[in-house]
């Protein structure tokens, strides 16, 4: 920046520089050398900060990013009642790094059940801000420079620049639709791996596999048999497996989240991700977890001490009593973690419904809140744009916003740079929302069709 | 089939962490613990209360913008314009992290890159240099030097040596952390001595990381100053604030990185790439309680001034009672530790594990022996300075009059007992 300037020239820009007062502009010094560190190349771009701008900007209804519309259970709300206007000032101070005591007890109290096998509280669970720090610590615990790390597309996005912030190589692999014969609205479990292909991308450079089941943004819910065919994989090529399992409890129709950490040689290779913000819909809590055997969650503690430290103590002493009453209320009626899915198996199908009526495909989502749709009879509306650098879906989902008022995400957002002009035609809905929400919606799509066929 | 999968090179070594240690130690009640730097005084009631009028709203309990909460940056952006006395966008110059030591990590991860040399003052908040590792770079260590010959009363007779901090700067040299008021020693670096370090930032075209928590420590005679003031450090300076420090709330884990958009950039997309978005109501209360004080910050009822007053008076108390069973503290200008040199206890405990250096074991022996609690020194020093630091330990007197009074019964009985 000064280096290469002229004496005089430096003096006079450290003279401007040093007068007080108006200080309204930043002179940008620009250092000679790239002042940013290279971790952070080609990880710049985020679809979120555009999105959410745009919906928050235009939208009048907004089934665009995931989190709830209604309020968070009661029983999590008073929990934080209670802790801040009666619990000890000693919650307002620091806790242990690893995860609050009670926090961490109840989870490795709740996962020896869902596993089958005992857990150690200190050392087999870890409490992290959100998944998403524990997605983090794991690629930064367990992918170095020169590992390949297998993604399974569409996914969320952050796992392919968290790849590559770790120095790792992320290794595609498509979910492919394979329509019903019967012309019916095809299911997320019509999209599916090719066992070939998915072996293929085994080498011996592959770190790990990144399974996230149920899958945002489809909603699939792999099957014992899909995760035994990864589970052998991982197994024959000793790779490790990071299982993003935060929709857990949000499956539908009576189908079952099977964790591949109880399959057979998994539990040792695998870490499992959980997240208090979709269990309790209370994303803005952002506490999340990470369950797995001491000797992977060792690293991811190295990682965390290194970089966050510790959590929020007052949300994961709420948690933890969220929690407790689960516990207590495990398999029944009451059960939050069935009446959840229940309620929004419900508005699942009412969205169905409502985007069917209008000529929308959706995609029905065996599990999450999201659901993806086709958008074809709509692309009229929306001139494609030969060469455009942006794939048809943003434009169609920008557009929407702008002059619809309906926030939605598009497909293309969830897959690599390579691959993202191969489904254009799709768009994610979030319908985790009050039925209020959804009825706008489906406002919004009935006159938008009136439109098209009075036009 | 063997298991080949090992912790990953950037974490080589970043395993142990003297908190995990002592906090386990310490945390049996019957201690009096003055080690770990967390308050055991209440927080101010209009925060908890802050906190709990939230807990009520629904919106507030889901995600809100990244990089920080609306109603938090813009309320950072008042109280910082007051103090750094320039315009601060609150969307573009500051980004919310998880407590200040996410925003280290967030400065550190995005500017700080392989074979990159930070200088780092000695003692130091422990986390700097497993951090700078972390990203590849390499810490320059420089220790502040007692200039009285030894003989130490007061924090401001530990000093940086001009000459040799001039030495550490290499054409190599990315940034260098300053801490001030400093932890362990409570310096509060003067314009002087800040001026000395912009000087060398801006010869060598230098990043300055400025680690402020306990920017509102400060006792009387001694004035907080922002090396971002300085003229030709706004642009290359990250200041990093806490509001677990500001308003004795450790456990609330929110900081905040301030500086010029073309750094605070870098600092977002690691932010958007490692946890994406802090907790929303631990912000917005946060935010309502910045502004109760923001409205107040003249007044010396303000908490920023008020808390300083507190702790002034434990400062004193401490040093005090220190003095009075022999031990010799150095008197901190701010935060809220103080060192303590226990060479003159002359407790032999060269029996004890020879590895270990005499701080720990000192410490430990202590904890056993008399019930009271404090931290070695040594984690807060490089390799090579280890050695001159290890007859200090350091005390934390944020605490209730309760725990005070506590550690006074230990101390005036310390001479009665033997060893």
């Amino acid at each position: 920046m000064l280096r290469r300037t002229a004496p005089f020239l430096r003096h006079f820009l450290l003279e401007r520089n040093s007068s007080a007062g108006h200080s309204s502009c930043s002179r940008e010094a620009k250092m000679s050398r790239p002042v940013q560190a290279r971790r952070l190349e080609g990880i710049d771009k985020n679809i979120w900060v555009e999105f959410v701008k745009l919906a928050t900007t235009y939208s009048k209804v907004n089934l665009g990013q995931g989190f709830p519309d209604f309020p968070a259970p009661d029983f999590l709300t008073e929990a934080l009642m209670r802790v801040v206007s009666g619990g000890s000032h000693m919650l307002h101070q620091y806790t242990r790094a690893f995860g609050h005591p009670p926090l961490v007890k109840a989870l490795a109290q709740l996962f020896e059940k869902l596993l089958g096998r005992d857990l150690d509280p200190m050392t087999n669970v870890m409490v992290t801000v959100g998944a998403y720090q524990a997605l983090f610590c794991c690629f930064q615990a367990l992918v170095d420079e020169g590992d390949e790390v297998i993604i399974i597309e569409p996914f969320f996005d952050c796992y392919e620049p968290m790849v590559k912030m770790a120095g790792g190589t992320p290794v595609f692999v498509p979910l492919r639709p394979n329509p019903p014969k019967d012309g019916k609205l095809m299911s997320s479990a019509d999209w599916q791996l090719d066992p070939t292909e998915l072996a293929s991308k085994f080498s011996e450079r592959t770190k790990a596999i990144v399974l996230n089941s149920p899958n945002n943004p489809l909603g699939k819910v792999f099957s014992r048999e899909e995760l035994g065919l990864i589970a052998e994989l991982c197994v024959k090529h000793d790779v490790l497996c990071i299982s993003d399992e935060v929709y857990e409890w949000l499956v539908y129709d009576g189908k079952q989240h099977i964790r591949i950490a109880s399959l057979q040689g998994m539990w040792d290779r695998t870490v499992i991700v959980g997240s208090a913000g979709k269990t309790f819909s209370a994303t803005g809590w952002k506490v999340g977890w990470v369950v797995g055997p001491d000797r992977l969650l060792q690293h991811l503690r190295t990682v965390h001490q290194n970089s966050v430290y510790h959590c929020a103590t007052i949300a994961q002493e709420a948690v933890a009593q969220g929690f407790q009453r689960e516990l207590t209320l495990y398999g029944k009626p009451e059960s939050y973690f069935v009446q959840l899915p229940k309620e929004l198996q419900r508005k699942r199908d009412w969205l169905i419904q409502s985007l069917n009526a209008v000529g929308m495909k959706p995609i029905i989502p065996e599990g999450t809140y999201f659901l993806v749709a086709d958008i074809s009879p709509f692309k009229s509306d929306v001139p494609d744009v030969p060469n455009s650098d942006e794939p048809y879906d943003y434009r169609f989902v920008k557009w929407m916003v702008k002059n619809k008022g309906l926030a939605a995400i598009p497909l293309s957002a969830f897959y690599s740079e390579a691959h993202k002009n191969n489904y254009t035609n799709f768009i994610r809905f979030c319908f985790a929302k009050e039925d209020t929400t959804l009825k706008a919606a489906n406002d919004i799509l009935q006159k938008w069709k009136q439109e098209k066929t009075s036009s | 089939m063997p298991f080949r999968h090992k912790n990953t090179r950037r974490i080589e070594g970043l395993d142990s962490n003297v908190w995990v240690e002592f906090t386990k130690v310490a945390a049996d009640p019957s201690i009096v613990n003055l080690g770990q730097g967390l308050p055991d005084i209440s927080p101010p009631s209009y925060v908890k209360e802050e906190l709990a009028k939230v807990a009520a709203v629904d919106r507030l309990n889901q995600y809100t913008r990244g990089f920080g909460h609306p109603s938090l940056v813009k309320a950072l952006s008042q109280v910082y314009e007051r103090t750094c006395g320039r315009k601060i966008d609150p969307l573009t110059d500051i980004l919310v992290t998880v407590g200040a030591y996410g925003s280290l990590f967030s400065t550190i991860q995005g500017l700080i890159e392989e074979g990159d040399e930070v200088i780092i003052i000695e003692p130091f908040y422990d986390c700097y240099e497993p951090m700078v590792k972390m990203a590849g770079a390499k810490p320059v260590f420089i220790p502040l030097r007692c200039k009285n010959d030894g003989i130490s009363a007061s924090s401001a007779d530990w000093v940086l040596d001009p000459a040799e901090l001039a030495n550490k700067f290499n054409s190599k040299t990315k940034a260098i952390i300053l801490n001030t008021p400093h932890n362990p020693t409570g310096k509060v670096f003067t314009r002087e001595e800040l001026q000395v370090i912009a000087d060398l930032c801006i010869k060598h075209d230098t990043l300055c990381i400025s680690d402020e928590v306990y920017e509102w420590l400060v006792y009387k005679g001694n004035k907080h100053i922002k090396i971002a003031t300085l003229p030709g450090m706004w642009e290359r300076t990250i200041t990093i604030g806490s509001a677990g420090k500001t308003y004795s709330v450790t456990g609330w884990k929110l900081g905040w990185s301030i500086g010029p958009e073309h750094l605070i950039k870098h600092l977002q997309v690691v932010h958007q790439n490692t946890l994406y978005t802090c907790p929303t109501p631990l912000q917005e209360a946060l935010a309502q309680a910045f502004w109760i004080d923001y409205k107040r910050m003249d007044n010396p009822d303000c908490y920023f001034h008020s808390l300083s007053r507190e702790l002034e008076s434990k400062r004193d108390r401490m040093a005090q009672l220190l003095k009075g069973a022999g031990l010799k503290p150095v008197i901190p200008d701010g935060g809220y530790f103080m060192i303590v040199d226990v060479s003159t206890l002359n407790v032999d405990l060269s029996g004890v594990d020879e590895k270990q250096p005499y701080d720990y074991k000192f410490v430990k022996w202590m904890i056993a022996s008399k019930k009271l609690s404090a931290i070695p020194l040594s984690p807060f020093c490089g390799p090579e300075t280890k050695k001159q630091f290890e007859k200090y330990i350091r005390f934390c007197f944020i605490k209730k009059d309760s725990t005070l009074d506590a550690a006074e019964v230990i101390l005036k009985n310390w001479n009665k007992q033997t060893g």
